[in-house]
């Protein structure tokens, strides 16, 4: 039997069981919320992990597609500006080709003369796997001939080609997973470009079978351009060579001419010679006749006789003209260049040919620009040019016509204008005045006789000053002679 | 003295032009006679004896260490096919060795860490070891066992920093060099020693994500079963998928969601890829995970990643406190490769700017990792890692 202090005893042992119990039924009870706590914290941990997959698939196919379009933006921006066709395949590098998600490449052309494919460009195979990619296109060329011709990008997703090649292609190509487009140039070789990888995690699609033949496309019309680059540089070339073959060719003859017109002034300058010497001697003797020295002559005789003597004189002047010209060209006339006054030297000569300015009533002008006064050129060549320009006038106006003289300043030169109202000159004629023996042929030209070398012998005494001379006329409605000449210091 | 280094970088498709253009490279800035050691970190392209025998004769070196990588880390850029070389000249009071063990199998990959450990060892009898430097077969199942090896001979808070040589993700074969010879299913090392001061960093910025699990029941690298459930059963039920599908995103899933080990005492978890499901529901990790580990699921972004680099690189100063870094070898998961895509060349700023301008450097996208989680002061335990960027730092 217990006492009571024993009941007392189980009493608190009881108590304290249950106190104990309670204890562990709330201990259990926040290890069961805990534990709860912790699987739904791990259900949620399940959705962020399956989401953080998704997340990472979709951020995956993102890069790999923006960093695609970076490479080919890059690219074709690289490729289409190159001219050069051994450049364009080298403008694709390693790291545009990892972008587009493949780490090997290579592209080849094919060569009609060697039959064979030429290697263009290698990224990622060592020099022996390349060996290998060669051989097997050497074994395999019709194959990929074929499949050049059919202008479509293979791949190893593609059903355009058979199984067995793909494999082949797979296994030669040292590359589980790989795109290969044909490049198409509009003219000469064509070929091919590979990429590939071993990466058992690159799977390609639709997507990028098009990409890769968008840059296939790219190279193709950048060989189009490097081409035809090359054809027009060739073209360029050419006609450059050409040009400077008909330029030696032009000077060759230029120089003929000169040598010719050179040959031709020393004749004409001994044949006038010799020619001097005689008829100094005709026109003396001829005098001597005609002043009755030798005893009177008969009318008849004495008429024959001043038209020998006119004829002589006309022909002293022609060979003295002739003289001239060939002195001029052949640089042994000396000028002596002084400032001459224009006006006092126009009517000098005018009056000189007052005679005929009266005979056919010509109004006879001279105006000098404030200006242009003076030139620097020699006294009496400038007299001989201001002669035969204002005896043409004279020649060629009709009764009561005007010829007017007026200078005016040019640059640097003082512009000497001899104007008519004459009968003008056909414009064909007008290039052609200025040589020697040319005359227009008019009804006055018929009836008065000429030389020939008059025009011809005032632009090279102009010419020998380092000034111009032209001309500016229309049928009836009269003739302007521009010279140029230095103005003084 | 400080130590010298110079680093050559080649990309030239020809491998021995490619070992030509490096070795020149190299030699070029180290400006020194006298070289001790060369480390040769290439993409699989380069990993010819050939080329390991041109470096060698070209530059009268015999010391040569390295391995293969799905990329290369230098200073002049990210190279996915490449080779970098770094000479070293150290001076007389720092010491160093080099070793090699071959066939380092599943069942015997603690003998092989045990007898690198030997090997390493040797010569250094009166000579304080400071640091080790392996680089192994990343294809090797139970990378784990080879640093239990190591460590068993140095001491299990011995500092040891490494890389498990990668391939270009086909996961075939990688590459060891040692001397002249170009091995698989190897480890080599350096074991230094003397005047040398270093600083270790490594961080991988993922974070924990849902309910803590246990694994109850596992051997070295196979989990069969967490929370006394199928392993899978965690992945299927976190992406509400089957076995079939799980092994199709297996990639993804590897890189963006590895699990974590909680680690008593440590800030971050130790991560571990997941690299095949079996049949019967059983998880494959790169590393080991031991029964009776806390798991977490583990979720990474690209900023996590970016500022866990700048954190490791940051330790690494902390680490050689005021001395000078004369050197640096980074050490890269693949699977941060992956997850920055474009932005690696983000993370190779940050690693030149906090190493500064003038810090040579190089290093290699791994499929393993081994440091000290809590590498400041020498006291942490090297573990082997995923997912991790490891910098070392070295000062004479």
């Amino acid at each position: 039997m217990l006492g009571a202090s024993g009941s007392l005893a189980v009493g608190l042992l009881i108590v304290l069981l249950a106190y104990k119990m309670e204890r562990i039924r709330r201990l259990q009870s926040a290890i069961d919320k805990l534990e709860k706590s912790l699987d739904e914290m791990d259900e949620q941990a399940k959705l962020i992990v399956r989401t953080d997959m998704e997340l990472n698939k979709t951020q995956e196919e993102l890069d790999k597609k923006i960093n695609s379009l970076n490479a080919l933006q890059r690219l074709s921006r690289a490729i289409s500006t190159t001219l050069e066709e051994s450049q364009i395949f080298n403008k694709i590098d390693a790291a545009a080709l990892s972008d587009l998600g493949f780490e090997k490449a290579c592209g080849f052309l094919w060569s009609d003369q060697e039959k064979n494919f030429l290697p263009q460009i290698n990224i990622g195979y060592m020099q022996e796997e390349m060996r290998t990619v060669l051989l097997a296109l050497e074994l395999d060329k019709n194959k990929f001939l074929e499949l050049m011709s059919s202008d479509k990008t293979a791949s190893s997703i593609s059903r355009l080609i058979d199984p067995a090649f793909k494999d082949k292609i797979s296994k030669d190509f040292l590359a589980k997973t790989f795109i290969l487009s044909p490049i198409s140039p509009k003219e000469g070789n064509n070929g091919f470009i590979f990429a590939g990888t071993d990466d058992p995690e690159m799977l390609i699609n639709e997507g990028d079978e098009e990409l890769f033949t968008i840059l296939a496309h790219q190279i193709s019309r950048a060989i189009d351009n490097a081409r035809l680059y090359e054809k027009t540089w060739r073209a360029h070339q050419d006609l450059e060579i050409k040009v400077e073959e008909r330029t030696r060719e032009l000077t060759q003859a230029l120089n003929d001419v000169r040598a010719a017109s050179k040959r031709k002034t020393a004749f004409l300058s001994s044949v006038s010679h010799e020619l001097r010497t005689p008829l100094t001697s005709i026109k003396g003797y001829a005098s001597i006749l005609l002043a009755g020295k030798l005893g009177e002559l008969p009318p008849e005789a004495k008429d024959r006789m001043e038209k020998l003597n006119r004829h002589t004189d006309e022909l002293v002047h022609l060979v003295n003209d002739l003289l001239d010209i060939a002195r001029i060209e052949s640089g042994k006339m000396a000028m002596k260049k002084e400032a001459v006054d224009l006006k006092s030297a126009a009517e000098k000569v005018a009056d000189l040919l007052s005679v005929q300015i009266k005979q056919n009533n010509l109004d006879f002008s001279f105006s000098a620009a404030d200006d242009a006064h003076s030139v620097l050129a020699d006294r009496g060549q400038l007299e001989r040019v201001l002669i035969n320009l204002i005896g043409n006038a004279i020649k060629f106006t009709p009764q009561k016509g005007k010829i007017s003289i007026s200078t005016q300043k040019s640059d640097n030169m003082i512009q000497v204008d001899v104007a008519d109202s004459g009968c003008g000159i056909p414009e064909e004629a007008q290039e052609e005045i200025f040589e020697e023996f040319y005359r227009v042929d008019n009804p006055i030209n018929q009836e008065v006789r000429g030389t020939g070398l008059g025009l011809s012998l005032v632009k090279h005494i102009i010419e020998a000053h380092g000034g111009k001379i032209w001309v500016k006329s229309r049928l009836g409605a009269g003739s302007t002679f521009s010279f140029t000449l230095p103005k003084p210091a | 003295m400080a130590i010298k280094v110079g680093v050559g970088v080649s990309v030239d498709g020809d491998p021995l032009q490619a070992a030509r253009e490096a070795a020149r490279g190299a030699k070029l800035n180290l400006a020194t006679g006298k070289i001790d050691l060369a480390v040769v970190f290439s993409s699989i392209e380069y990993a010819h004896s050939t080329v390991l025998k041109t470096i060698s004769s070209m530059l009268g070196v015999e010391n040569i260490v390295g391995c293969s990588g799905l990329g290369i880390i230098t200073g002049e850029g990210i190279f996915k096919r490449g080779l970098a070389v770094m000479l070293i000249d150290l001076p007389a009071d720092i010491y160093l060795n080099t070793a090699c063990v071959r066939s380092v199998n599943p069942t015997s990959s603690t003998y092989a860490g045990k007898e690198l450990g030997e090997k390493l060892s040797y010569g250094f009898k009166n000579i304080r070891r400071h640091l080790s430097v392996i680089f192994s077969d990343g294809l090797i199942e139970d990378g784990s066992g080879l640093l239990h090896g190591l460590q068993e001979k140095f001491g299990r808070s011995f500092p040891i920093a490494g890389a498990s040589a990668s391939d270009n993700l086909a996961f075939k074969r990688t590459y060891q060099y040692f001397g002249t010879e170009t091995l698989s299913d190897s480890a080599c090392g350096i074991l230094w020693g003397g005047k040398l001061n270093f600083g270790l960093g490594i961080h991988h910025g993922w974070k924990p994500l849902g309910k803590p699990r246990q694994v109850t029941k596992s051997s070295a690298n196979t989990v069969y079963e967490i929370d006394a459930a199928p392993a899978a059963d965690m992945y299927k039920e976190y992406f509400a998928s089957d076995i079939p599908k799980l092994r199709k995103e297996l990639k993804r899933i590897s890189i963006f969601y590895p699990i974590g080990i909680y680690l008593p005492g440590e800030e971050e978890y130790l991560l571990r890829n997941l690299s095949s499901i079996e049949d019967n529901g059983a998880l494959v990790f790169q590393g080991d995970v031991p029964k009776n580990s806390r798991i977490r699921l583990m979720i990474g972004t690209k900023e996590s990643c970016l500022s866990a680099t700048s954190r490791a690189l940051e330790e690494v100063k902390q680490g050689l406190g005021d001395k000078q870094c004369d050197f640096a070898f980074v050490f890269d998961s693949v699977s941060r490769y992956i997850l920055l895509g474009r932005q690696v060349n983000e993370e190779l700023r940050i690693i030149k700017e906090k190493l500064g301008k003038k810090t040579p450097f190089i290093g290699l996208y791994t499929y393993g990792e081994q440091a000290p989680l809590e590498s400041i002061g020498y006291h942490g335990v090297a573990h082997f890692h995923n997912q991790t960027i490891a910098v070392l730092g070295v000062g004479g």
